[in-house]
C-alpha cells in the first residue's frame, strides 16, 4: 500500500521544492539534478533492464544537445520542434549504431559503444564548420514556445520542464516494464535463449529499448543546451559518460527510483566535494567500485531490505519459507 | 605521390603501431586467459611513463633503467589491483568486472591527477635527440628503440607462454578455468602473473613512448580507447590479432592522417571496426558471443 502512495507524495515534494528556497544556486543544481536525472532514466534502460552495459550514452546526449543548439541558432528554431528534432535525430543516429552494435553481447558490446561515442566525440571535436570545434557554441537561446510569456529564463522555470519530462518518462518506464513488452525486455535480460525460445525476438527487443533511451537522451540534451547555453564536445567525454554510470549504478540499476536518487547523490556530492578538486573524483570512483562490490543493487536495495522486507533480514540465512510468507 | 613522404609515413605508422600492440596485448592476454575486459588497463600506461619520469628525477637514475623499475612497479601496481577489485569479483557477472574496472580507471586517473598534478611532464631519453637517417627517410632513435623493444619484449613473451610452465599454465586456464583448477593448477598464481605480465605490457609502452610525447595523467584513457579498437579489429582474446591489428592501425591512422586529416584519422580507426564487425562480428582472428 505505501508503495503505491509513495510516488505521489514524492511528486509533491518534487513540485514544491524550488518554491522553499530564493537562492538560484540552489535552483541551478535543482536543475541538474532533473536534467541528469532524466539522462540516468534513459541509461538505465540499457544498463538496467536491457542488462547491457553502454559507453556511449553521453554521445546521445551530445547530438541532442548540438542538434538544438544548431536548430535555435542557425534555424531559428528554439522551441517543442526543436526539443523533438533533437530527440529524433538522436534516436536515429541509435538505431543505426544499435542496429550495428546489439548484433555483439557482452564486454564487447560495451567496447564497441564505447568506439561509437568517441567517434561521434572526434567528428563533433573536428568538424569546425558546423559544431565550431573546441570552441563549443554559446549564446544558444533560450527555450521557447513561441509568446514571450511561454519562453524559459530562469532555472526555476527550466526545473519544471525538466522535472515534468522525468515524470513522463518514470512514468513511461513504469507503464514499460508492467506491459507485456516489459516482461519481455526482463526476459531477455535474464536469460536470452529461454526468452527466444518463447519467441521474442531479442534483437528488435533490445533495438526498440536503445532507440527509446537515445531519444530520451536527446531530448535532455536539448534542454541542457537550452539552459546552459553552452556547449563544448566535452559534453560526450568519458567524465559524463562515467558520471551517467556512477549515478545509474549507485542509485540502483533496474528500478526508477534509483537512477533519480543516483542522480542526486552525483549532483549533491559534486557540489559538496568541490573544495576538494580533484580529489572528489577519486571518491566518486571510490564510491562506485564499493556500490559495485558491496551494494550491487544500488541505494534502492537498502529501501528493499530494510523497509519492504525486514523479517528476511533478521534470520541470518534467508528461509525459503519465510520468504513466501512475504510474498503476496 | 611521393614515395619518400609515403614511405615515411608508413615507418611512422609501424613504431606507432608497436605501441598499441603492446597496449593491446596485455589487454588481450588479460581478456583471452581470465575474460576480463580490463578498462583500466590505460592507467597502467599511464602508470608506466609517470614512473619513468619519476624514478629518473627523483632517483637520479638513467631512462634504461628507470624504464625497467617502472616496469616492475607498474607490474606490481597490477597485482595488487588484481587482488583488490578482480580475484575477490572473478565469480562475477561480467558485467560487474567491467564495472569495477571502470572504477578502478576512473580512481587511478582522477588519483593520478591528484598525486602527479595536471600539468603534463615529459620523460627525457637519451634517444630522443639523436637521428638516423637512410638516405630520404629520418627517424629518431627513440622511434627505432620503441620498435625494437616491442619486438624483443612480443618474442619473448610468445616464448614465455609457448614454453614456461605459467605460461602452460595460463594456456590451460583459458581453455578452461575450472578444468585446469581441477588439474592442480594455481588459479590464484595464473591471475597474478597474467596481471603482471600485462600491467608490465603496458608499462612498457608508457615508458617507450612518454619521451615521443607529452604524459598527463588522464592519458590512460586514450591507450585504452587505442587498445579496445586493436583487440576488437584483430579479436578479443587473439594475440596474433593484437599483433596485426595493431600495426595495422598505426600505419592506417598515419596514412589517414598525412593523406586526409589529421582530425579525422582518430575517427578512422573508429569506423575500421565498424566495418570489421560488419563483416566478422567476432573480430579478424577472434571468437565472440552473437546476441
Amino acid at each position: 500500500m505505501a508503495n503505491k502512495i509513495l510516488p505521489f507524495i514524492a511528486l509533491a515534494v518534487l513540485a514544491i521544492l524550488p518554491l522553499l528556497t530564493g537562492s538560484t544556486y540552489l535552483h541551478h543544481l535543482l536543475v541538474l539534478w532533473m536534467l541528469y536525472a532524466l539522462l540516468a532514466l534513459s541509461l538505465n534502460i540499457i544498463v538496467g533492464y536491457l542488462g547491457e552495459l553502454t559507453f556511449g550514452h553521453a554521445a546521445f546526449f551530445g547530438i541532442g544537445a548540438y542538434a538544438a543548439a544548431i536548430l535555435g541558432m542557425d534555424y531559428g528554431l528554439p522551441g517543442l520542434p526543436a526539443l523533438l528534432f533533437a530527440g529524433f535525430i538522436a534516436g536515429v543516429f541509435g538505431l543505426v549504431i544499435g542496429y550495428v552494435a546489439l548484433r555483439i553481447v557482452g564486454p564487447q558490446f560495451a567496447i564497441l559503444t564505447l568506439g561509437f561515442g568517441s567517434i561521434i566525440y572526434t567528428v563533433t571535436n573536428y568538424w569546425v564548420d558546423v559544431t565550431r570545434g573546441p570552441m563549443g557554441i554559446s549564446n544558444i537561446p533560450p527555450l521557447s514556445f513561441g509568446p514571450e510569456w511561454l519562453t524559459f529564463s530562469t532555472a526555476q522555470e527550466y526545473y519544471y520542464v525538466a522535472l515534468a519530462c522525468v515524470v513522463i518518462f518514470a512514468y513511461a518506464c513504469y507503464a514499460l516494464v508492467h506491459s507485456r513488452t516489459g516482461r519481455a525486455f526482463i526476459a531477455t535480460r535474464e536469460n536470452p535463449n529461454l526468452a527466444s525460445s518463447l519467441g521474442i525476438d531479442i534483437f528488435h527487443m533490445k533495438l526498440l529499448g536503445f532507440v527509446v533511451a537515445t531519444v530520451v537522451a536527446g531530448i535532455g540534451g536539448a534542454l541542457y543546451a537550452h539552459y546552459v547555453k553552452v556547449i563544448t564536445p566535452e559534453l560526450m567525454g568519458l567524465q559524463y559518460m562515467s558520471a551517467l554510470i556512477i549515478m545509474v549504478i549507485v542509485g540502483g540499476r533496474g528500478t526508477i527510483a534509483g537512477p533519480i536518487i543516483g542522480a542526486l547523490i552525483y549532483v549533491g556530492l559534486l557540489e559538496l566535494l568541490r573544495p576538494l578538486g580533484a580529489m572528489r573524483l577519486v571518491i566518486f570512483a571510490a564510491l562506485l567500485i564499493a556500490s559495485v562490490i558491496f551494494l550491487p543493487g544500488g541505494i534502492v536495495s537498502l529501501w528493499r531490505r530494510y523497509v519492504e522486507q525486514p523479517v528476511l533480514r533478521k534470520s541470518a540465512t534467508p528461509q525459503p519459507d519465510a520468504r513466501r510468507e512475504i510474498a503476496p | 605521390m611521393d614515395f619518400v613522404v609515403f614511405t615515411q609515413q608508413v615507418i611512422n605508422g609501424l613504431v606507432n603501431g608497436m605501441a598499441y600492440v603492446l597496449i593491446a596485448t596485455g589487454l588481450t592476454l588479460i581478456f583471452g586467459v581470465l575474460r576480463i575486459v580490463n578498462f583500466a588497463h590505460g592507467e597502467f600506461y599511464m602508470l608506466g611513463a609517470f614512473f619513468t619520469y619519476y624514478v629518473m628525477s627523483m632517483l637520479g637514475l638513467d631512462y634504461i633503467s628507470a624504464a625497467l623499475i617502472a616496469t616492475g612497479l607498474t607490474a606490481a601496481v597490477g597485482i595488487l589491483a588484481n587482488v583488490l577489485f578482480f580475484w575477490p569479483l572473478r565469480k562475477e557477472h561480467e558485467f560487474t568486472i567491467l564495472l569495477s574496472s571502470l572504477g578502478l580507471a576512473l580512481l587511478l586517473t582522477n588519483g593520478g591527477e591528484v598525486v602527479f598534478g595536471a600539468d603534463p611532464k615529459y620523460v627525457a631519453s637519451p634517444f630522443s635527440d639523436e637521428i638516423v637517417e637512410w638516405g630520404d627517410l629520418i627517424v629518431t632513435q627513440q622511434r627505432l628503440v620503441v620498435f625494437a623493444v616491442g619486438v624483443v619484449v612480443l618474442i619473448a613473451l610468445y616464448l614465455f607462454i609457448k614454453n614456461s610452465s605459467m605460461g602452460k599454465m595460463m594456456r590451460a586456464t583459458a581453455q578452461n578455468a575450472e578444468g585446469a583448477a581441477l588439474t592442480g593448477i594455481n588459479i590464484r598464481r595464473v591471475h597474478a602473473w597474467t596481471f603482471a605480465l600485462a600491467c608490465g605490457l603496458a608499462a612498457v609502452a608508457g615508458a617507450l613512448v612518454g619521451p615521443t610525447a607529452m604524459i598527463y595523467p588522464t592519458v590512460g584513457s586514450w591507450a585504452v580507447l587505442k587498445g579496445f579498437i586493436v583487440v576488437i579489429m584483430g579479436g578479443l582474446g587473439s594475440i596474433p590479432g593484437a599483433l596485426v591489428g595493431g600495426l595495422a592501425l598505426g600505419v592506417i591512422e598515419s596514412l589517414g592522417g598525412g593523406y586526409i586529416s589529421l582530425g579525422f584519422a582518430e575517427a578512422i580507426g573508429y569506423a575500421i571496426i565498424i566495418i570489421v564487425l560488419l563483416w566478422r562480428p567476432q573480430g579478424l582472428f577472434g571468437t565472440a558471443k552473437k546476441a
